[in-house]
């Protein structure tokens, strides 16, 4: 797996993990295709960039796992969104949006 | 937070990874379950799966990275594989740590003594602080003993930069009288503010105060150390205020110093303390030490800084105090300029060049040029096993290490083994340590040889270790972050032997130049040694013995001791078995030298010279035939030289030679600038003989009658038919019935005292370290040529068998490898002696007799070298010649 993706993805993946984590708790491969599918198909994520990035949050006290069992019958870990992961949403949602505002602009301009 | 998930994480990790490969695998088995769902086939999809994720063992340790403490978690893992893996190879493990204990302990060793020479602070409050005071006169040169005035000036108008200056004349040599019995003392004459500014509190009692020691012969009080106070008082706390005598005079006992206090200048180890206003009272000095200016009592000025001052704040202070005084006094004080140096245990200095340093330098880089080659060794003996290793560093990089991880590997194991050569290497340089410490300098001088382990040098040896475990790792880790996964695991071992054999050959260059430049520097001191043991000595050591003493201790004044030398030399010639005996104020390799400026009429000194100096003796009659100095012209000394009779010196041949040049010398006259009233007639001249330490060359020298010249301390020498040692008991039994309360030291024989400190000792303990470090340096030179081209032998073991049943003579291929050793030999020594010339520009001040390009030195240093380097190649060599080709060939 290449590692530009992860790097383009850097800041960003964080965010699209929470925004995808935000209704409900899900799987990684749940997680991996709920941003396939968000994105249209524009960020794939490998689970070389996706489970750290899990991992990571969760120390951090933005997700919570538990295991469960998936569609198939198979246990699968599962995260969901903590109170300050949902805090993080809303502050990285307003961030990337002024961000992408501001890129707009100066590309208008 | 982050501690709280690293132990959460360190407690539960087992848990956590069976989680971990479950949540990966889980993952990987649903991504396929999806695809067959899309109408793949089974298996295909599950290896599609696989790709697509990257690996799952790759994945899980990507994972793996981000947990908190997991880098402390992998460190110990390294830790415990890289032990595993020392523990099964115990032959390398133990050639490599043997290795870097041998370079990490001499560098312990030597590094323990420049510590102690010169890093450890003196025992006292802020020690960093504390400086000492040398003049530089305008004639060039430097001088660091100052009198009382001079301090007073001093201290007064250097208030700016220094907080206290304090005065110590250094070094006395006086009787203690308590008890009726007579001890010797070694003291220090100081100004009151001594204890005051070095900021220490007494173990008992007081110490001298400020406001004592300013009026000539008042305040009459003596402070003992702790250790003089154990020795001889058996550490009673009733001597406080105990009425004792310093060479005959009553002082009073007010104090014991701290424990560990050996006085300011620490490397001599001082046991007693008097106010510098009882020198005139004590010593034979004249009693106006106090207020005279022109007589110098040679007090060394320590000055503390003020705290946050430094010294190069102070250095233009001084210059500004140094040239007032000098326009002040222009015949007195002769200073150009005057500078501070920092005051550490070894003593103060006065001379420009300070060899201290150079010779601690010196042997520093000497002691790291052998743990150098000792890493080289390990170094190349890594790059073997690490060829050996390919293999499994490929399969662990196949199961998910990362570059950075192996890497980290291979460093862990290099240092694990650095750490063991330093604990061995520890226990190596204590050992070093302990031998140096019981040197006997044989000298009657308490110099502490204290080379002990402190956290000082145990962080020194751990820094070593520390960075011999990265230099050594370096090289294996580089190349296994080089080596190509698929390459290492398709080939079946002979993989980038080409690579790796310029780095070792490139390292066993290194290793054969380190290894000669050790050698030359070994070669060029034991040299010198030679030299100076063949030094004519222009006297006869053999069957002397010296007992020296000084009636002063026991309260004579001058009048009273030379009587009593004389008969003391008397009854001795009385003695069966003594040829002669007699008396000399200062004997040679002796604590003390004498000399004096000289007016000689119709001789001009040089310009750049100033005055006329000769070194003087007072000596007995018998002298020159006890010492078996022939004499060339004139008459020896007779009893009817006496203290009222007209002056007569006897001359050696390099003063007749340089004043009077060498014709009718005798009858001329010449007058002693500090003895006006007498001028001196040349009755005889005698062979040039050495007078001081050994090394010295020898100069001008004349020898007064003792009766007209009395100089004490004095000594008794005694020419012997049988051993002389034999006769020691004898004569102090003597002595002692004479005067009971007479202290007798350096009593010892003359062919001993040729190797005591001002003798031989210096240049044989510089000799013996170089060349122990040259040895340990050639021992390490050889196992690394040996080994590396044993190592490119066997790896061309191969290419020799298809050589040869290609038709290659036998001695083809011994030419073949053996050319290989010669390149990497020559090219070894052409650098070694380069280094080596550059190094011996340094120390050619060190040097006696030959320069620092000494050219037979290098011719044989260098000759020897290559012989035994070739030596070391030709096993090899001749080993691959016998390589059978069938066997070459079938191998693999």
């Amino acid at each position: 797996m290449g590692n530009e993706q992860t790097e383009l993805l850097q800041g960003t993946l964080d965010m699209l993990i929470l925004k995808s984590l935000a209704l409900g708790e899900m799987h990684g491969l749940g997680i991996s295709r709920r941003i396939e599918q968000i994105t249209r198909g524009t960020f794939q994520v490998k689970p070389g960039s996706l489970f750290p990035a899990l991992h990571r949050m969760e120390e951090q006290g933005w997700l919570k796992a538990s295991w469960g069992e998936s569609e198939n019958g198979r246990r699968a870990r599962y995260y969901q969104l903590t109170r300050t992961g949902r805090k993080r949403l809303g502050s990285e949602t307003e961030r990337w949006s002024r961000i992408s505002l501001a890129i707009e602009r100066a590309l208008e301009a | 937070m982050w501690l709280k998930n690293a132990v959460k994480n360190w407690m539960g990790r087992r848990r956590a990874e069976a989680e971990l490969d479950e949540e990966v695998r889980g993952y990987v088995e649903m991504a396929a379950e999806e695809k067959v769902r899309n109408g793949a086939d089974a298996r295909g999809a599950r290896r599609e799966a696989i790709l697509e994720a990257g690996g799952v063992e790759q994945v899980k340790e990507q994972a793996r990275e981000v947990r908190a403490g997991h880098f402390l978690e992998t460190l110990w893992q390294d830790i415990r594989y890289g032990a595993r893996m020392l523990r099964k190879a115990p032959g390398f493990t133990a050639v490599a740590v043997l290795t870097l204990a041998l370079g990490i302990g001499a560098n312990t060793s030597i590094f323990s003594m420049v510590d102690w020479l010169m890093l450890r602070p003196l025992p006292v409050k802020d020690a960093g602080q504390l400086t000492y005071l040398v003049a530089q006169l305008k004639s060039g040169g430097y001088e660091n003993g100052f009198s009382f005035p001079n301090y007073d000036d001093i201290r007064n108008q250097s208030t700016s930069v220094f907080s206290n200056v304090a005065g110590v004349q250094p070094f006395q040599m006086d009787g203690l009288n308590a008890d009726g019995k007579t001890m010797q003392i070694w003291t220090n004459y100081v100004t009151g503010n001594f204890f005051e500014m070095l900021g220490i509190k007494p173990a008992l009692g007081r110490f001298i105060l400020p406001s004592e020691g300013k009026v000539a012969g008042a305040d009459p009080v003596l402070v003992l150390s702790y250790s003089y106070w154990q020795a001889h008082f058996d550490e009673d706390p009733n001597v406080i205020g105990r009425k004792v005598a310093v060479n005959g005079q009553p002082v009073t006992i007010i104090g014991i110093a701290p424990k560990g206090f050996q006085g300011a200048l620490a490397i001599l180890d001082t046991q007693g303390y008097l106010p510098v206003s009882m020198a005139g009272t004590t010593l034979a000095a004249k009693s106006d030490v106090l207020t005279n200016r022109q007589d110098e009592i040679g007090m060394i000025l320590i000055g503390r800084l003020k705290p946050g001052e430094n010294l190069l704040a102070a250095q233009p202070v001084l210059r500004v105090i140094a040239k007032r005084l000098s326009s002040q006094y222009p015949t007195i004080d002769k200073w150009s300029s005057m500078e501070a140096r920092k005051l550490t245990a070894a003593p103060p200095s006065a001379g420009n060049s300070q060899p201290l340093p150079v010779i601690a330098g010196l042997f520093l880089f000497l002691a790291g040029m052998v743990l150098l080659l000792a890493c080289v060794n390990v170094a190349n003996l890594l790059l073997v096993r690490a060829g050996v290793r390919g293999r499994e560093m490929a399969v662990r990089a196949a199961l998910g290490a990362g570059r950075g991880r192996l890497m980290r590997q291979l460093f862990t194991e290099s240092i694990l083994l650095a750490l063991l050569g330093c604990a061995g290497g520890i226990a190596l340089g204590i050992g070093g340590s302990r031998a140096l410490n019981s040197l006997n300098l044989g000298t009657a001088i308490p110099v502490r040889l204290d080379f002990n382990f402190n956290w000082r040098v145990f962080s020194y040896a751990f820094a070593a270790a520390l960075l011999t475990g990265i230099v050594v790792g370096f090289v294996p880790a580089i190349r296994a972050s080089l080596g190509n996964l698929n390459e290492v695991l398709h080939e079946a071992g002979r993989t980038a032997t080409g690579r790796r054999q310029r780095m070792s050959s490139t390292l066993v260059v290194a290793q054969v130049a380190g290894s000669l430049m050790l050698l030359i520097v070994a070669g060029l001191f034991v040299r010198s040694l030679r030299n100076v043991q063949h030094t004519n000595l222009g006297f006869d050591p053999s069957h002397v013995l010296n007992i020296s003493m000084d009636p002063h201790e026991a309260g004579y004044d001058s009048a009273k001791g030379a009587r009593f030398l004389h008969d003391l030399a008397e009854r001795v010639r009385t003695l069966p078995g003594v040829r002669s005996a007699s008396i000399a104020a200062t004997v040679p390799m002796g604590l003390e030298t004498y000399g004096a400026d000289l007016k000689i009429v119709g001789y001009e000194p040089p310009k750049d010279q100033g005055s006329i100096f000769a070194g003087e003796n007072g000596v007995s009659p018998e002298y020159f035939e006890t010492m078996n100095i022939p004499l060339v012209e004139g008459r020896g000394f007779l009893d009817s030289d006496e203290a009222n009779a007209p002056h007569v010196a006897i001359i050696n041949e390099t003063m007749a030679k340089k004043y009077w040049r060498g014709k009718d010398t005798l009858g001329r006259q010449f007058t002693i600038v500090d003895d006006p009233a007498h001028p001196v007639q040349i009755v005889g001249v005698v062979k040039d003989s050495v007078t001081g330490s050994i090394s010295e060359t020898i100069g001008p020298y004349f020898y007064l009658p003792f009766t007209q010249k009395y100089i004490a301390p004095a000594t008794l020498q005694v020419r012997t038919k049988a051993a002389p040692e034999s006769m020691a008991s004898g004569i102090l039994g003597i002595i002692r019935e004479i005067e009971p309360a007479m202290p007798t030291f350096d009593v010892q024989t003359m062919t001993k005292a040729l190797d005591t400190i001002n003798g031989l000792m210096l240049y044989r303990l510089g000799a013996s370290l170089a060349a122990l470090l040259g040895c340990l340096g050639l021992l390490l030179a050889i196992v690394g040529v040996y080994g590396v081209l044993s190592y490119a032998a066997s790896q061309r073991t191969h290419e020799i068998g298809i050589r040869v049943a290609l038709g290659a003579q036998r001695g083809q291929i011994l030419k073949m490898i053996f050319r290989q050793g010669l390149l990497i030999v020559g090219v070894g020594l052409g650098v070694g002696i380069l280094a080596a010339l550059g190094i011996s520009k340094m120390i050619g001040t060190l040097l006696v007799g030959i320069g620092g390009a000494d050219p037979l030195t290098y011719a044989v240093v260098s000759t020897f070298l290559a012989i035994v380097a070739l030596a070391a190649c030709w096993i090899p060599a001749r080993r691959a010649m016998k390589v059978d080709p069938m066997v070459a060939l079938r191998y693999e």
